[in-house]
Order: C-alpha cells, then sequence, then structure tokens
C-alpha cells in the first residue's frame, strides 16, 4: 500500500514536473519567437539547470545561441541535442549549417564515427543488451531442451554474432564517450598557449565554434589540437568540453 | 535712522497699551459670514479691546465644527489725543456637516475682570446647484453644472462628460479649484482635463458668465439607472475689494481684490446604461464597443513550418480602445498562437479615440496548410445600437515541410540542389518531447549492469542442470541409487504411519521391501533376489558394522515370522522401525 502510495505521488509529481517544464519551455519559444534571443537562450539554460533535457529543448537552446552570435555555443547544444537524437534530421542540418558559419581550422567527424553516431551510446548499450539476453536465452534454452538445439542453431548463431558487432561496436563508442573528448571554443577571441600559464606564448588562435581535440587536462586548461596539427593549451573558461571525439 | 524710527514706533505702542489698559475692556466675537455651504470655511475674530491678553484663548468644543487657529492681529488708534488699541485672535472655522451652529458666549478672565463676548449663529448647507433665480439675479459669483451629452448610454460605451463653471463677470481672478466629490458609481471615470481653448461667455439675466469647461472621461461598466454626481469643488475666487475709492488709475494697480472662497455643487445626473442587445450578437465579439476600422497584415508568406510568423491588425476609429482585445479566431487551429502584443496609440486627449495595433506571432504547425484563415473583428456600434464585423481576407501562404529543409551533407545525406544553400537555420521545435534527467549513460549505472547477470545465471543454471541430468541419464546404477533412496524416504514414512494404525501385515510387507530394495541396490543385485543370507555373505564384504548386521538379520527374522503370526502391538512395530531407520542409514553410505 505504502509503495503503491510512493508510485501514485512520484506519477504525480512527475506530472506536474512535466507540466511545468513544458510551460516554462512554451514561454522561452514565446521569447524565440519575438526576436529576443537572449532572453530565449536565457529561459532554455534555466530549464536544462533543472537537469532534465530533451533533444527539443538542447535544439531550441542552440538556435537561440546561434541567433545571439554565440556559434561555439550553439555547436555545443547541437552536439548534446545529437546525442540525444542522433537520427534527427532538423538537428543534424543545423549543426552543419552552424558548422559552415565557423572558420578556420576544426576536426571532422569520420565518417565511420558518423555512422557509430546513427544511434546513440545509450541505444547501443540496449541494442547490445538485447541481443545479450536473446543469445542467452537461446542458449539456456537449448540446455534446457535438447531437442531444440537443432532448430534454434541458426538464431543462436545470429544473435551470438550480433551481440558481437554491438558489443564492439559499444566498446568503441564507450570508448569514445568516456575517455575521448571534444572542446569547442565558445569565445570569440580564444587563444590557445603553449603551456597551461595565462603568460605562455601564443601557439594558434582558433575561432569561435572550432571543434577541437582534448588530449589533455591541467587544472583549468584543456590541451587541444585543431584539424591541422597544431596544439595548445586554452582555459577552460574559452571551451566548452563534451564527451566523444 | 530706521533704528531710531523702530524704537520711536515701538514707544508709542507702549504707552497706547499701557492707556489702553486703563480704560474699559470689551471682547467682541464676529463670523465674517453667517451662511455657508458644506466645503466653505468661514473666519472667526475674537476681538479683545482696551484688555492685554498674551494668548488666543481656548474654544469650545461644537460637534460639526472645527476650529482652526490662523494667528493674532493688533490695531492702534489715536483719536483726538484718545488712544486706544485692540488685539483680534483669527479662528478658521471648517464646517464638518451641514444644519445650523450656534458659537456660545464665552467668559474670558482679564486682568482681573471677566469680558463676556456675544454668542454667534452659523448656518451651513449641502452643496448644490443654485437656483435659476439667484443665477439670472446675479448673485452667485461661480457655480458648476455637469453636463452629459446622453441620458441613455451602452454598457462599454465610453462618453465624455462636461464638468462646466460658470464665473461671473467681475471674478477677476479663480485659483485652487478642487473636485472634493465626484461619484461615479456604474462607470469607470478618467482624469478632469481643463479645457481652457472651449472658454466661452454667457448672458445669464443680468450678469454675463465665463464658462470653462472640464472634461470627465466616462466609460461605462455597469447597466441600469445610474446617478452622476453631484459632483462638489472648491474654489478660491478674486473679486474686487469693498473699498474702491480713489482713482481707477491706481485702483487697477494697487487693489488686489478680495479673495473668497466659495463652495460649488451640481445636481445628480441621471443616466440609464443600456446592456449590448444579446440579439445579432457576433461569435466573435469580444466587447468593442465603439466605431471601427481595420487594417491587417500578415508576414512573412513563404515560410517554413514551426516559422513564426506575425499578424499585425491595427484597429482605429473612437470607441473604448483600452478595451479591445484580439481574439484568435478558431479557424486558427492549424497555427500556434502566442498572447498578442498591443500598442495604443491615442488620437485625443481622453483615449477614447486613436489606433490600437496588435502584434500575434503564429507558427504553422504542419506543412498542409495554405493560408492564414480570414480574420473578423466584431465591434457594436452604440452609435446606431447595431453589430458590425469587418473581415480581413485569408492570406495564402507557401510553407515548407521542416524535414524538406536542408539537411546536411553528412553520411547517407547527399544534399539536393533545392537545399544546397540553405539561407537560415530550421526553426525551434514546438514540443518539449521525452525528457530525460542528465546522468550516468545507462551503459554505466551498476544496476544495468548488474541484471545482466541475470541471463548469465540463467544459462549457468541450466548448463549444470543438463549436466547432471545427462550425467545420470549415462549411469543406471547412480539412477537406481537415486531412485532406492526416494523409496525408502517415503518408505520410512509409510513404515511410521502403519505402524501407528497398527496395520502389522502391510508394515512387515513393506519393511521386508525396503531392506530388499536398499541392499538390491548397495549390492547391485535385482531387490527380489535379496535374502538374508545375503546379510552375512555380501554385506559384510562391503563393510557394514556388526550391529547393523545385526540389526538387519533380526528384522529379516521378524518379518519371516510375521507371515505366520503377522499380528503385534503398535509398540513393537515402531521400535522394529526405529532400529531399521539407522541401518538404512548406514547402507546408503556404504560404498559399493
Amino acid at each position: 500500500m505504502k509503495l503503491l502510495l510512493t508510485i501514485t505521488l512520484a506519477m504525480l509529481f512527475a506530472g506536474n514536473l512535466w507540466a511545468d517544464l513544458a510551460g516554462d519551455f512554451s514561454t522561452a519559444n514565446e521569447f524565440y519567437a519575438r526576436g529576443k534571443y537572449a532572453e530565449a537562450a536565457t529561459a532554455y539554460h534555466k530549464l536544462l539547470g533543472t537537469g532534465a533535457e530533451s533533444p527539443a529543448l538542447w535544439f531550441n537552446l542552440a538556435n537561440a545561441e546561434f541567433k545571439t552570435g554565440n556559434l561555439g555555443r550553439a555547436i555545443a547544444a547541437y552536439r548534446h541535442a545529437a546525442t540525444l537524437a542522433p537520427r534527427d534530421a532538423e538537428i543534424r542540418a543545423n549543426l552543419q549549417f552552424v558548422r559552415n558559419q565557423v572558420q578556420g581550422a576544426t576536426i571532422r567527424e569520420s565518417r565511420w564515427r558518423g555512422w557509430l553516431g546513427t544511434l546513440s551510446l545509450g541505444e547501443w548499450t540496449i541494442l547490445t543488451a538485447i541481443a545479450f539476453w536473446l543469445a542467452l536465452a537461446l542458449l539456456t534454452a537449448r540446455q534446457l531442451r535438447p531437442a531444440l538445439a537443432t532448430r534454434l542453431k541458426t538464431a543462436t548463431r545470429l544473435l551470438v554474432a550480433l551481440t558481437l558487432g554491438a558489443g564492439s561496436v559499444l566498446a568503441v563508442q564507450a570508448a569514445g564517450h568516456f575517455s575521448a573528448r571534444t572542446a569547442v571554443v565558445i569565445t570569440p577571441s580564444a587563444q590557445a598557449r603553449s603551456g597551461p600559464f595565462d603568460d605562455a606564448q601564443t601557439a594558434f588562435s582558433p575561432h569561435d565554434g572550432a571543434e577541437l581535440s582534448v588530449l589533455d587536462r591541467h587544472d583549468q586548461w584543456v590541451q587541444v589540437t585543431d584539424g591541422s596539427g597544431k596544439s595548445g593549451w586554452l582555459p577552460l573558461t574559452s571551451v566548452e568540453v563534451l564527451p566523444g571525439a | 535712522m530706521m533704528r531710531f524710527l523702530s524704537k520711536t514706533w515701538l514707544v508709542m505702542i507702549a504707552t497706547a497699551l499701557l492707556q489702553g489698559v486703563a480704560a474699559a475692556a470689551s471682547f467682541t466675537a464676529s463670523l465674517d459670514r453667517e451662511a455657508l455651504t458644506l466645503g466653505e470655511q468661514a473666519t472667526l475674530s475674537l476681538k479683545f479691546e482696551g484688555a492685554d491678553t498674551q494668548n488666543p484663548p481656548g474654544l469650545p468644543a461644537i460637534p460639526g465644527l472645527q476650529f482652526q487657529y490662523v494667528g493674532p492681529s493688533t490695531s492702534f488708534s489715536f483719536i483726538n489725543g484718545q488712544t486706544s488699541s485692540s488685539i483680534t485672535y483669527n479662528y478658521l472655522v471648517i464646517p464638518q456637516r451641514d444644519g445650523q451652529f450656534t458659537i456660545p458666549a464665552m467668559r474670558i478672565q482679564v486682568g482681573g475682570q471677566t469680558l463676556t463676548s456675544n454668542p454667534l449663529k452659523l448656518t451651513v448647507t449641502k452643496p448644490g446647484a443654485p437656483s435659476a433665480d439667484d443665477v439670472n439675479a446675479g448673485n452667485e459669483v461661480a457655480f458648476l453644472k455637469f453636463v452629459l451629452p446622453k441620458k441613455q448610454v451602452y454598457l462599454g460605451e465610453p462618453i465624455v462628460g462636461t464638468l462646466e463653471l460658470y464665473l461671473r463677470d467681475d471674478v477677476q481672478n479663480i485659483n485652487g479649484f478642487q473636485l472634493t466629490s465626484s461619484p461615479t458609481d456604474g462607470f469607470s471615470a478618467g482624469k478632469v482635463i481643463e479645457q481652457n481653448n472651449q472658454k466661452r461667455r454667457v448672458q445669464m439675466g443680468q450678469r454675463t458668465y465665463t464658462i470653462i469647461p472640464l472634461a470627465l472621461p466616462l466609460t461605462a461598466v455597469r447597466t441600469g439607472p445610474l446617478t452622476l454626481g453631484p459632483f462638489t469643488a472648491n474654489l478660491g475666487v478674486i473679486l474686487p475689494g469693498q473699498n474702491q475709492g480713489g482713482d481707477p488709475f491706481f485702483r487697477q494697480f494697487f487693489n488686489q481684490g478680495e479673495q473668497r472662497q466659495v463652495s460649488l455643487g451640481t445636481d445628480p445626473f441621471s443616466v440609464e446604461v443600456l446592456p449590448l442587445p444579446a440579439q445579432n450578437r457576433p461569435a466573435g465579439f469580444t466587447g468593442a464597443v465603439g466605431d471601427f476600422t481595420m487594417s491587417f497584415s500578415a508576414g512573412p508568406t513563404n515560410l517554413t513550418v514551426g516559422d513564426p510568423i506575425t499578424a499585425r491588425v491595427q484597429i482605429s476609429g473612437h470607441g473604448a480602445l483600452d478595451a479591445v482585445t484580439l481574439a484568435v479566431p478558431d479557424s486558427w487551429q492549424n497555427f500556434k498562437a502566442y498572447p498578442p502584443t498591443s500598442k495604443f496609440e491615442p488620437a485625443d486627449q481622453y483615449g477614447f479615440a486613436g489606433t490600437k495595433t496588435f502584434e500575434q506571432i503564429l507558427t504553422p504547425q504542419n506543412s498542409d496548410v495554405r493560408e492564414l484563415p480570414a480574420y473578423t473583428f466584431a465591434f457594436f456600434n452604440p452609435d446606431d445600437g447595431q453589430y458590425h464585423h469587418l473581415t480581413q481576407p485569408a492570406i495564402p501562404l507557401t510553407l515548407h515541410a521542416a524535414a524538406a529543409n536542408p539537411l546536411p551533407a553528412t553520411a547517407g545525406n547527399r544534399a539536393t540542389p533545392e537545399n544546397a544553400n540553405p539561407q537560415d537555420i530550421l526553426p525551434v521545435k514546438e514540443h518539449l518531447g521525452t525528457l530525460a534527467f542528465a546522468g550516468t549513460p545507462l551503459l554505466a549505472q551498476p544496476g544495468f549492469l548488474a541484471l545482466q547477470a541475470v541471463p548469465v545465471l540463467a544459462f549457468l543454471g541450466a548448463l549444470v542442470w543438463r549436466k547432471r541430468t545427462d550425467s545420470l541419464a549415462n549411469n543406471p546404477r547412480l539412477r537406481r541409487q537415486r531412485a532406492v533412496a526416494q523409496l525408502v524416504a517415503t518408505g520410512l514414512n509409510d513404515l511410521d504411519k502403519f505402524a501407528a494404525a497398527n496395520r502389522s501385515e502391510e508394515f512387515f510387507a513393506l519393511l521386508f521391501r525396503l531392506m530388499q530394495e536398499q541392499l538390491g541396490e548397495r549390492l547391485d543385485v535385482p531387490a527380489s533376489a535379496i535374502t538374508e543370507a545375503d546379510v552375512d555373505n555380501r554385506l559384510v564384504r562391503l563393510g557394514a558394522s556388526a550391529a547393523t548386521l545385526e540389526s538387519l538379520r533380526e528384522l529379516f527374522q521378524l518379518c519371516n515370522q510375521a507371515r505366520y503370526a503377522p499380528v503385534r502391538g503398535t509398540g513393537e512395530l515402531n521400535s522394529l522401525a526405529a532400529k531399521l531407520k539407522p541401518a538404512l542409514a548406514e547402507l546408503q553410505g556404504l560404498k559399493p
């Protein structure tokens, strides 16, 4: 009974929370529609500050940031949106559009990475888990009913292969997510220095919106490299570090 | 020189005062007016002649009258060698209500003698419009009239009432006009606006009056018979002074005139507020009352689903524009409408005419939208008492589906000539979508990882089970061992039951069978072939204890005897069962 009450209250709370967030989202959209992009961006940020996120929320924030002239912040937000909804054509279209506005060297996603990115990390995880469970279910069934072994042979092999394949991709994606990092420059006049110090010599000057690979991290600095092989240290205030390469 | 003159003057005053004390003292009370209307003030003067008073005397409390001390004034006269002096204490008398008041005689002790004043009467009347006779006779210095162009107005209809301030031709100047009461129940009243450019003069009786109109914007907010007023006001007027003798040339420069405070009032004005007719009321009517025109524009008309369209509606004319709202018609259901903004540009000083501009942001919800449907604005015109509507025809739209917009030239997406060069980003999404809470990816959540152990454990369980099953299937002796163990377990229970029921025949039959089955399994021979002789011959080799062998031997013998004399007591059967159990247990532990 207590559990039922708890579940009911939790559902009510979730329902109210969603309604509140949807109302604030609509208000932010209204700001955007009226051309008040900075206010809209602030409102979207406030929503994200609640801990809730959705592809639409990140997408709209990105739009507002772009309209405000913040290419880097827009790209970072689009990438967040793409992480949650990797097959959303509108997100990809706007991300590409904004990327086209960025000047200077920047790293680009490889083709095979792009293919792997068709599914999000969570989706790869679920796909692998489903294949894993089904494969083991068939293997278990074969132990319990040896007579089925012949009939389940092909399916079992396919599922084991699928598990291994999906698991491999998942491993690659997970490695990219948990170890590799991308830094998006979010200030118009960032200067990458040869060392993690304010008075270090300037190595190169990435433009706002440039996407850089993170090589190392030291206190409030990240060592980055651009697509042309230049590397340097940028303060964390100049970049937004995202998971994934 | 000035100091010398001042000292001389003070000496003269002091001398006069001293002589005045010696003269007979008097105390006189007087009012400058015996009648006044509520809102006006009178001056009470307490004059002491030939008496030396240092402080203003206290006044009796009179309900309905309020006294406010103004200050003293002194006078000094020297006539025919006789000097006299007086001091007058002045008070403002402010009536709080209408009625007849009496200021009683006051007794004041001054210099050892008691002085008594005369009682005074004061009449306070309610304000109101003066009578026509008074006006025509020119008795009224100033008066107020309220004028409304109509006696019947519609609910929500704006109308401008006028307070006309009449000033007699001898009024030199006015100041301090202040409305003290303006009852407008049932109406929303605006600010009173003086209309100096509409001053005019009229002849009333033998006098000429100047009319100063004061506009009062009103909007009826309640239906039924209503009353406006009586409006009351206070006004300071400056009239020519009483002593205006002498040369008129000098008089115009030096005579400042006499200031008088007058109280003004109007008669109440009855007006009937009619409800808006229910008949023929248009569906989209939102309460706009007046006479209006409309202009409508919307853009852009070539856009993508989700792009905003700004619809601009301008309502111009005269009426209660402040209350005009923009209603989103039902035909716009394919558009998401944000709350409109509005801007009002008044064309008159009352806010009853001008242009109200609404901006409505609309976003098409799907690509099937082909037009912005017609917009109709309905209003009620109180001049002809009818509803009217203004319609803006539908505006064609060219909409592109969002998905058909430029997709990036990424893997699996080739740009088409149509969308190769997008001009702008795609618009924001209207719906929040499925919410998630940012946190650790599923892959790294301990609960999820622990869950993956379930199929593994299930598989391992099945594997073990399969191995044991196969092992059993390939080992008949093991299979027999398990079957006998099962048989013995259930048999021993049955044995107890037979003993309890004293069913000796079944008891011994079962006892014999259990021993045969267990010994046969251990000795790997058919159970039916087991006899008492096998206990000695073969069981000894397996290492059975002597006690067990003895028990088994005894039990076999008893079983044989029971075939001929089966009847035994329950206690004896129980002891036999107790003997069998440890023996069988030991047998099961022997290695064959």
